[in-house]
């Protein structure tokens, strides 16, 4: 890590020339800027990249330019032999314990790594999924509220013809409930005029039932027994005449 | 200069200078403090779920006055998890191996509960050192026994993870020497060493971690009884 930053800063203090070590100073008293600390640059997303798991990429790229590929391969095993042939590093037992502490080292991160990568990256995302639910809820809820919106306004213009229809039907309504009203005036106005038209010609009709008996009446009491005598003689006189004619046709 | 196999628990001084101060200090450096973004990079992420899941399940047992521990014993655990890890590199010195660090840790703790214990609920403290159901010629032998493992136990807890750690390292000392004495002689059996070795070290790992949980874990059922 801090070999990381010696490389980086190594190379841009190089590439800025003699004054290099002046601007560093210079630019703390000198206020060029208004020293705002907003917008923040990003955060990188992933860490620095790493060769072979240890060594920093920015060491191959410093040694690239004078070296080539094989460079800081050359380097590495350079120093290593260095340090063996002079014994600067004595190979005894403890040799034996790093090599086996590192084989496990380099065993498990080779074969968890990824799933503990992903168990790490699964708790970040289920954190943002949290917080994009919450955001895509209130989207939608909004969204809804505009649907809403809208189609309440469509019926708010639909109301004029609803209000027309009503209108339409209370005007029925009256026109129903007058003529029902005529009606049952006519109807009644008929009744008792039917009514004083009955009783018209019932007392007509009583008036000649009464005159006709009064009629009969005295013609029957009128009948004297003699003439009664003489009409039931006349009577039977006919009667016989007219036998004697009918016989008279039949045997014709 | 002979180098016999307990120099490496020899506490490092250098012109004078402690350096078991920079070894002790060395697990602060290991756990960054969470910056203010919402989403942190993978090892803060981890970390952060570690403690956390282990500081839950810690407490789980423990009632509300308990739970005024929960920063001592998350703090304690990465301590000696941390400590302990680290001391299997090579050519790194472990300070859990000292039993005077151990002593240090456990005895001041283990007192603590005792003495919270004894204020609180003095009666039901004391009540511990009687089983349930003891028959009653028993109870005067059984209080001393109860009240000597009582004080046994800071002893217990530091002697068990000197021990073990102590224990661990030499014999990964030993088998890579006996691993490095054997190669030019007969480089079958050093490779079979060597194997041995490989699984020793495993073994350590998980004696480092489970270690430190046996130490929180015990202190945290101490606390459990006296709380």
């Amino acid at each position: 890590m801090l070999s990381r930053l010696v490389i980086v800063s190594a190379s841009a203090l190089k590439g800025s020339g003699p004054l290099g070590a002046g601007l560093v100073q210079a630019s703390r008293s000198l206020h060029t800027t208004s020293q705002s600390l907003a917008p923040v640059p990003p955060l990188p997303e992933t860490g620095g990249k790493v060769r072979h798991g240890l060594f920093p990429e920015e060491l191959f790229q410093l040694l690239y330019p004078k070296t080539g590929v094989t460079g800081p391969y050359m380097l590495g095993t350079g120093l290593l032999v260095y340090l063996l042939s002079k014994e600067l590093y004595v190979i005894n037992h403890e040799t034996f314990a790093a090599a086996s502490i590192g084989t496990i080292i380099v065993v498990g991160v080779k074969k968890f790594g990824p799933s503990v990568a992903a168990f790490a990256d699964k708790l970040n995302e289920e954190k943002v999924a949290k917080a994009q639910e919450v955001k895509d809820q209130a989207i939608s809820v909004l969204t809804q509220a505009i649907e809403d919106e809208k189609k309440e306004q469509w019926r708010v213009e639909g109301r004029s013809m609803l209000f027309d229809a009503k209108r339409n039907n209370v005007a029925m309504l009256l026109e129903t409930n007058y003529r029902e009203r005529l009606h049952m005036v006519t109807t009644e106005v008929k009744r008792r005029l039917e009514y004083q038209l009955a009783l018209q010609n019932l007392h007509r009709r009583m008036e000649q039932e009464h005159l006709v008996s009064w009629v009969e009446k005295n013609v029957v009491s009128s009948i004297t027994p003699q003439q009664e005598k003489e009409s039931i003689a006349k009577c039977i006189t006919d009667l016989k005449v007219l036998a004697k004619a009918s016989q008279a046709q039949a045997r014709a | 200069l002979v180098l016999s196999f307990f120099d490496q628990f020899l506490s490092p001084t250098f012109l004078g200078i402690p350096l078991i101060a920079v070894a002790l200090a060395l697990p602060w450096v290991m756990f960054p403090a969470l910056p203010s973004q919402w989403l942190p990079n993978r090892q803060l992420l981890l970390q952060s779920w570690f403690i956390n899941r282990f500081t839950q399940q810690l407490l789980l047992p423990l009632n509300t006055g308990g739970h005024k521990w929960a920063l001592l014993f998350a703090s304690l655990m990465l301590f000696l998890i941390t400590l302990n890890m680290l001391g299997l590199l090579p050519y790194t010195f472990t300070p859990t191996t000292q039993l005077s660090l151990n002593l240090g840790l456990a005895v001041p703790l283990w007192l603590a509960t005792v003495i919270i214990g004894l204020r609180n609920q003095t009666t039901v403290a004391l009540g511990h050192l009687l089983p349930e159901g003891t028959p009653t010629p028993l109870i005067p032998v059984l209080v001393i026994i109860e009240t000597i493992s009582l004080f046994i136990r800071p002893l217990a807890l530091g002697v068990r993870l000197t021990a073990n750690l102590t224990a661990g390292h030499l014999l990964i000392q030993l088998i890579a020497t006996a691993a490095f004495v054997l190669l030019p002689l007969m480089p079958t059996v050093a490779a079979l060493t060597a194997v041995l070795l490989l699984l020793l070290t495993l073994l350590e790992v998980a004696v480092a971690m489970i270690q430190a949980y046996v130490f929180v874990l015990l202190l945290s059922l101490y606390l459990q009884e006296n709380i």
